[in-house]
Protein backbone atom coordinates (compact mmCIF):
# COMPACT_ATOMS: atom_id res chain seq x y z
CA UNK A 1 0.00 0.00 0.00
CA UNK A 2 1.35 3.42 -0.89
CA UNK A 3 1.91 5.75 1.99
CA UNK A 4 -0.43 8.20 1.93
CA UNK A 5 -1.57 10.79 4.80
CA UNK A 6 -5.02 12.11 3.98
CA UNK A 7 -6.34 12.85 7.32
CA UNK A 8 -4.09 15.24 9.13
CA UNK A 9 -0.77 14.29 8.78
CA UNK A 10 0.58 16.93 11.90
CA UNK A 11 -1.46 15.17 14.25
CA UNK A 12 1.11 12.20 13.86
CA UNK A 13 4.78 12.68 15.60
CA UNK A 14 5.36 8.81 15.04
CA UNK A 15 4.90 7.00 11.29
CA UNK A 16 1.91 4.64 11.25
CA UNK A 17 2.65 0.90 10.47
CA UNK A 18 0.18 0.89 7.82
CA UNK A 19 -1.29 4.30 6.34
CA UNK A 20 -4.99 4.62 7.30
CA UNK A 21 -7.99 5.42 4.86
CA UNK A 22 -9.67 8.76 4.64
CA UNK A 23 -13.19 7.91 6.89
CA UNK A 24 -16.19 9.74 4.77
CA UNK A 25 -19.24 9.49 7.86
CA UNK A 26 -23.10 9.90 7.09
CA UNK A 27 -25.27 9.68 9.68
CA UNK A 28 -28.91 7.32 9.94
CA UNK A 29 -31.27 9.23 11.75
CA UNK A 30 -34.88 8.48 12.66
CA UNK A 31 -37.08 7.47 15.70
CA UNK A 32 -36.46 4.39 18.08
CA UNK A 33 -37.22 1.05 15.67
CA UNK A 34 -37.71 2.83 12.82
CA UNK A 35 -34.99 0.51 10.67
CA UNK A 36 -31.71 2.44 11.19
CA UNK A 37 -29.93 -0.40 12.43
CA UNK A 38 -31.56 -2.64 9.57
CA UNK A 39 -30.24 0.08 6.79
CA UNK A 40 -27.10 -0.16 8.04
CA UNK A 41 -26.78 -3.69 8.13
CA UNK A 42 -27.93 -4.01 4.93
CA UNK A 43 -25.21 -2.76 3.07
CA UNK A 44 -22.61 -2.50 5.72
CA UNK A 45 -19.67 -4.72 4.68
CA UNK A 46 -19.56 -5.73 8.45
CA UNK A 47 -21.87 -6.74 10.77
CA UNK A 48 -23.21 -3.42 12.29
CA UNK A 49 -21.22 -3.18 15.67
CA UNK A 50 -22.54 -1.22 18.60
CA UNK A 51 -20.75 0.89 21.13
CA UNK A 52 -21.81 3.98 23.35
CA UNK A 53 -21.96 7.38 23.04
CA UNK A 54 -22.76 10.25 25.23
CA UNK A 55 -25.75 12.38 24.61
CA UNK A 56 -26.74 15.14 25.87
CA UNK A 57 -30.67 15.52 26.89
CA UNK A 58 -32.34 18.44 27.43
CA UNK A 59 -35.38 17.60 29.25
CA UNK A 60 -38.62 19.25 27.69
CA UNK A 61 -39.52 20.65 31.50
CA UNK A 62 -37.88 22.67 33.26
CA UNK A 63 -36.05 22.92 37.09
CA UNK A 64 -38.63 24.57 39.26
CA UNK A 65 -35.83 25.97 41.38
CA UNK A 66 -32.99 27.42 39.33
CA UNK A 67 -35.47 27.76 35.86
CA UNK A 68 -33.12 26.69 33.64
CA UNK A 69 -33.47 23.42 31.54
CA UNK A 70 -32.14 20.51 32.82
CA UNK A 71 -29.12 19.15 31.34
CA UNK A 72 -28.69 14.94 31.61
CA UNK A 73 -25.67 12.96 29.84
CA UNK A 74 -26.85 9.77 29.13
CA UNK A 75 -25.02 7.14 27.75
CA UNK A 76 -26.72 4.68 23.93
CA UNK A 77 -25.88 2.41 21.95
CA UNK A 78 -25.03 3.70 18.89
CA UNK A 79 -25.09 0.90 15.67
CA UNK A 80 -22.71 1.76 12.97
CA UNK A 81 -21.15 -0.11 9.41
CA UNK A 82 -18.45 1.12 6.71
CA UNK A 83 -17.72 0.38 3.40
CA UNK A 84 -14.32 0.46 2.06
CA UNK A 85 -14.36 2.16 -1.19
CA UNK A 86 -10.63 1.54 -2.08
CA UNK A 87 -7.52 1.21 0.42
CA UNK A 88 -7.29 5.25 0.86
CA UNK A 89 -11.18 5.77 1.16
CA UNK A 90 -13.98 3.95 3.80
CA UNK A 91 -17.60 5.45 4.01
CA UNK A 92 -18.74 4.96 7.92
CA UNK A 93 -22.41 4.82 8.07
CA UNK A 94 -23.36 5.89 12.11
CA UNK A 95 -27.17 5.23 13.50
CA UNK A 96 -28.09 7.61 16.22
CA UNK A 97 -29.13 6.58 18.91
CA UNK A 98 -33.14 6.58 18.58
CA UNK A 99 -34.86 9.33 21.09
CA UNK A 100 -38.22 10.66 20.68
CA UNK A 101 -39.19 12.58 23.28
CA UNK A 102 -36.37 15.04 24.01
CA UNK A 103 -34.41 17.81 22.14
CA UNK A 104 -30.88 16.27 21.99
CA UNK A 105 -27.63 16.64 20.94
CA UNK A 106 -25.65 14.25 18.87
CA UNK A 107 -22.90 16.35 18.08
CA UNK A 108 -20.58 13.44 19.28
CA UNK A 109 -21.74 11.13 16.56
CA UNK A 110 -22.56 14.29 13.75
CA UNK A 111 -19.48 16.15 14.14
CA UNK A 112 -17.89 16.03 10.39
CA UNK A 113 -20.48 13.98 8.77
CA UNK A 114 -21.36 14.91 4.66
CA UNK A 115 -24.33 13.96 5.14
CA UNK A 116 -27.73 12.14 7.21
CA UNK A 117 -30.24 9.81 6.21
CA UNK A 118 -33.31 10.76 8.01
CA UNK A 119 -35.37 7.44 7.92
CA UNK A 120 -39.13 7.87 8.72
CA UNK A 121 -42.13 5.24 9.05
CA UNK A 122 -45.48 7.28 7.82
CA UNK A 123 -47.37 5.21 10.97
CA UNK A 124 -45.23 7.51 13.72
CA UNK A 125 -43.90 10.79 11.43
CA UNK A 126 -43.37 12.65 14.91
CA UNK A 127 -40.71 10.18 16.13
CA UNK A 128 -38.51 12.15 13.16
CA UNK A 129 -38.88 15.56 13.70
CA UNK A 130 -35.75 16.11 16.28
CA UNK A 131 -34.09 14.26 13.35
CA UNK A 132 -35.35 16.86 10.76
CA UNK A 133 -34.87 19.89 12.96
CA UNK A 134 -31.26 19.01 13.89
CA UNK A 135 -29.96 18.45 10.23
CA UNK A 136 -31.69 21.49 9.19
CA UNK A 137 -30.00 23.72 12.22
CA UNK A 138 -26.56 22.25 11.65
CA UNK A 139 -27.10 22.81 8.28
CA UNK A 140 -25.99 19.38 7.05
CA UNK A 141 -27.12 17.45 4.15
CA UNK A 142 -29.73 15.33 4.30
CA UNK A 143 -32.39 13.47 2.62
CA UNK A 144 -35.78 12.12 4.35
CA UNK A 145 -35.79 8.19 3.59
CA UNK A 146 -39.58 6.83 4.07
CA UNK A 147 -39.02 2.92 4.81
CA UNK A 148 -41.64 1.25 3.14
CA UNK A 149 -42.79 -1.37 5.94
CA UNK A 150 -43.86 -4.80 4.32
CA UNK A 151 -43.71 -2.86 0.72
CA UNK A 152 -46.34 -0.65 2.06
CA UNK A 153 -46.09 3.28 2.99
CA UNK A 154 -49.45 4.76 4.54
CA UNK A 155 -48.66 8.57 2.97
CA UNK A 156 -47.87 9.79 0.08
CA UNK A 157 -44.49 11.22 -0.35
CA UNK A 158 -46.25 15.07 -0.97
CA UNK A 159 -47.97 14.05 2.38
CA UNK A 160 -44.86 13.38 4.08
CA UNK A 161 -43.05 16.57 3.07
CA UNK A 162 -46.12 18.54 4.03
CA UNK A 163 -46.07 16.71 7.58
CA UNK A 164 -41.98 17.53 7.87
CA UNK A 165 -42.07 20.53 6.59
CA UNK A 166 -38.80 20.05 4.76
CA UNK A 167 -37.79 23.21 2.30
CA UNK A 168 -38.22 22.07 -1.24
CA UNK A 169 -34.21 21.04 -1.92
CA UNK A 170 -34.50 18.22 0.75
CA UNK A 171 -35.10 15.11 -1.27
CA UNK A 172 -38.08 12.85 -0.17
CA UNK A 173 -38.05 9.08 -1.51
CA UNK A 174 -39.57 5.77 -0.40
CA UNK A 175 -37.12 3.03 0.23
CA UNK A 176 -36.97 -0.45 1.75
CA UNK A 177 -34.44 -0.74 4.66
CA UNK A 178 -34.04 -4.69 4.44
CA UNK A 179 -32.97 -4.49 0.56
CA UNK A 180 -29.42 -3.50 -0.12
CA UNK A 181 -30.20 -1.91 -3.55
CA UNK A 182 -32.39 0.64 -2.08
CA UNK A 183 -30.39 1.55 0.41
CA UNK A 184 -28.06 2.05 -1.61
CA UNK A 185 -29.64 4.18 -3.32
CA UNK A 186 -30.84 6.22 -0.31
CA UNK A 187 -27.27 6.95 0.87
CA UNK A 188 -26.53 8.09 -2.85
CA UNK A 189 -29.48 10.68 -2.40
CA UNK A 190 -27.89 11.84 0.68
CA UNK A 191 -24.25 12.12 -1.13
CA UNK A 192 -25.42 14.00 -4.33
CA UNK A 193 -27.06 16.67 -2.37
CA UNK A 194 -23.78 16.77 -0.07
CA UNK A 195 -21.60 16.72 -3.94
CA UNK A 196 -24.06 19.60 -4.25
CA UNK A 197 -23.62 21.61 -1.39
CA UNK A 198 -19.58 21.22 -2.11
CA UNK A 199 -19.71 22.73 -5.34
CA UNK A 200 -19.46 19.87 -7.31
CA UNK B 1 -21.98 12.23 32.77
CA UNK B 2 -18.90 13.55 34.36
CA UNK B 3 -17.99 10.38 36.47
CA UNK B 4 -18.85 7.30 33.92
CA UNK B 5 -21.64 5.67 36.24
CA UNK B 6 -24.97 5.27 33.58
CA UNK B 7 -28.02 6.72 34.60
CA UNK B 8 -29.38 5.17 37.59
CA UNK B 9 -32.83 3.17 36.39
CA UNK B 10 -31.58 3.10 33.02
CA UNK B 11 -30.60 -0.41 31.66
CA UNK B 12 -27.66 -0.76 30.01
CA UNK B 13 -28.34 -0.96 26.50
CA UNK B 14 -25.38 -3.32 25.26
CA UNK B 15 -25.38 -6.46 27.56
CA UNK B 16 -23.72 -6.77 30.98
CA UNK B 17 -21.62 -4.08 32.58
CA UNK B 18 -18.16 -4.21 32.16
CA UNK B 19 -16.17 -5.03 35.51
CA UNK B 20 -13.97 -2.15 35.60
CA UNK B 21 -16.01 1.35 36.07
CA UNK B 22 -15.44 3.12 32.64
CA UNK B 23 -13.10 5.68 33.42
CA UNK B 24 -11.08 4.12 35.95
CA UNK B 25 -8.86 2.78 33.32
CA UNK B 26 -8.48 6.59 32.26
CA UNK B 27 -8.04 8.31 35.73
CA UNK B 28 -10.72 10.44 35.21
CA UNK B 29 -9.92 12.13 32.23
CA UNK B 30 -12.23 12.48 29.04
CA UNK B 31 -12.00 14.27 25.72
CA UNK B 32 -8.35 14.53 25.48
CA UNK B 33 -7.75 16.45 22.50
CA UNK B 34 -5.13 19.75 22.12
CA UNK B 35 -8.37 22.20 20.72
CA UNK B 36 -10.63 20.72 23.90
CA UNK B 37 -13.24 18.78 21.78
CA UNK B 38 -13.11 14.55 21.56
CA UNK B 39 -11.80 13.39 18.35
CA UNK B 40 -14.24 12.37 15.67
CA UNK B 41 -15.82 8.62 16.03
CA UNK B 42 -14.65 7.72 12.59
CA UNK B 43 -10.93 9.30 13.34
CA UNK B 44 -8.38 6.59 12.55
CA UNK B 45 -5.88 5.20 15.04
CA UNK B 46 -3.02 2.80 13.71
CA UNK B 47 -0.44 1.22 16.17
CA UNK B 48 3.59 2.00 15.09
CA UNK B 49 6.38 -0.19 14.63
CA UNK B 50 7.50 0.63 18.25
CA UNK B 51 4.36 0.29 19.61
CA UNK B 52 4.12 -3.40 18.14
CA UNK B 53 7.85 -3.59 19.16
CA UNK B 54 6.58 -2.70 23.03
CA UNK B 55 2.93 -4.76 22.55
CA UNK B 56 4.04 -7.68 24.78
CA UNK B 57 4.74 -4.90 27.93
CA UNK B 58 1.80 -2.72 27.61
CA UNK B 59 -1.25 -3.65 30.33
CA UNK B 60 -4.74 -4.56 29.38
CA UNK B 61 -6.74 -1.99 27.11
CA UNK B 62 -3.31 -0.32 26.11
CA UNK B 63 -2.19 -3.72 25.24
CA UNK B 64 -5.57 -4.82 23.42
CA UNK B 65 -5.74 -1.26 21.91
CA UNK B 66 -2.12 -1.64 20.17
CA UNK B 67 -3.08 -4.82 18.81
CA UNK B 68 -5.99 -4.13 17.59
CA UNK B 69 -4.22 -0.80 15.92
CA UNK B 70 -2.21 -3.86 13.21
CA UNK B 71 -4.58 -2.44 11.56
CA UNK B 72 -6.06 0.78 10.83
CA UNK B 73 -9.00 1.01 12.96
CA UNK B 74 -12.13 4.49 13.82
CA UNK B 75 -11.99 4.64 17.45
CA UNK B 76 -15.66 3.86 17.19
CA UNK B 77 -14.78 0.23 15.77
CA UNK B 78 -12.05 -0.08 18.74
CA UNK B 79 -14.41 1.31 21.33
CA UNK B 80 -17.38 -1.64 19.77
CA UNK B 81 -14.90 -4.58 19.54
CA UNK B 82 -13.26 -4.20 22.76
CA UNK B 83 -16.14 -3.24 24.24
CA UNK B 84 -14.54 -0.01 26.02
CA UNK B 85 -16.33 3.10 26.02
CA UNK B 86 -16.04 5.41 23.40
CA UNK B 87 -14.60 8.30 25.63
CA UNK B 88 -12.58 5.55 27.26
CA UNK B 89 -10.75 4.71 23.94
CA UNK B 90 -10.33 8.29 23.08
CA UNK B 91 -8.39 9.32 25.99
CA UNK B 92 -6.02 5.91 26.29
CA UNK B 93 -5.64 6.37 22.26
CA UNK B 94 -4.26 9.70 23.05
CA UNK B 95 -2.14 8.39 26.03
CA UNK B 96 -0.74 5.97 23.37
CA UNK B 97 -0.17 8.69 21.07
CA UNK B 98 1.83 10.33 23.09
CA UNK B 99 3.71 7.57 24.16
CA UNK B 100 4.67 6.82 20.43
CA UNK B 101 2.41 3.66 20.25
CA UNK B 102 -0.31 5.04 18.01
CA UNK B 103 -0.83 7.18 15.32
CA UNK B 104 -3.79 9.18 15.43
CA UNK B 105 -5.62 10.42 12.61
CA UNK B 106 -8.24 13.09 12.49
CA UNK B 107 -10.04 13.47 9.63
CA UNK B 108 -9.86 17.11 7.90
CA UNK B 109 -13.26 17.98 7.40
CA UNK B 110 -12.36 20.45 4.46
CA UNK B 111 -11.07 16.95 2.67
CA UNK B 112 -13.69 14.24 3.73
CA UNK B 113 -16.84 16.74 1.77
CA UNK B 114 -14.43 17.84 -1.23
CA UNK B 115 -16.24 17.26 -3.99
CA UNK B 116 -13.59 14.54 -5.82
CA UNK B 117 -13.71 12.72 -2.46
CA UNK B 118 -17.69 12.21 -2.66
CA UNK B 119 -17.74 11.38 -6.12
CA UNK B 120 -15.40 8.84 -5.30
CA UNK B 121 -17.77 7.82 -2.84
CA UNK B 122 -20.57 7.85 -5.14
CA UNK B 123 -19.01 5.90 -7.95
CA UNK B 124 -18.40 3.14 -5.61
CA UNK B 125 -21.67 3.02 -4.17
CA UNK B 126 -23.07 2.84 -7.61
CA UNK B 127 -20.90 0.03 -8.39
CA UNK B 128 -23.19 -1.94 -5.24
CA UNK B 129 -25.11 -4.33 -6.55
CA UNK B 130 -28.43 -4.84 -5.50
CA UNK B 131 -28.73 -8.16 -3.39
CA UNK B 132 -26.22 -10.48 -1.76
CA UNK B 133 -29.37 -12.58 -0.96
CA UNK B 134 -29.19 -12.18 2.73
CA UNK B 135 -31.35 -10.32 4.69
CA UNK B 136 -31.77 -9.44 8.08
CA UNK B 137 -34.57 -8.22 10.17
CA UNK B 138 -33.05 -7.19 13.49
CA UNK B 139 -33.06 -3.25 14.19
Amino acid sequence: MTRTEPAAPAVAAQVAAVAPPLPVKLVIAGGFGVGKTTAVGSISEIEPLTTEAAITEVAAGVDDLSHTPRKTTTTVAMDFGCITIDPTLKLYLFGTPGQERFGFMWDDIVEGAVGGLVIVDTRRLDDCYAAVDYFEHKQIPFAVAVNAFDGKVEHTLEEVRWALDVAERVPVVVFDARERGSVRDALLVVLEQALARSGG
Amino acid sequence: MADGSPPPGDPDPVGPAPAVRPFLVTAGRVAPTASGRPVPVETQVVATAEGLVVLDELDFEQHDIVAACRRPQSVAELAARLRLHLNVVRVLAEDLRAAGYLTVHVPDSGVTHDASVLRRVIEALRAIPDSRGVLRDSD
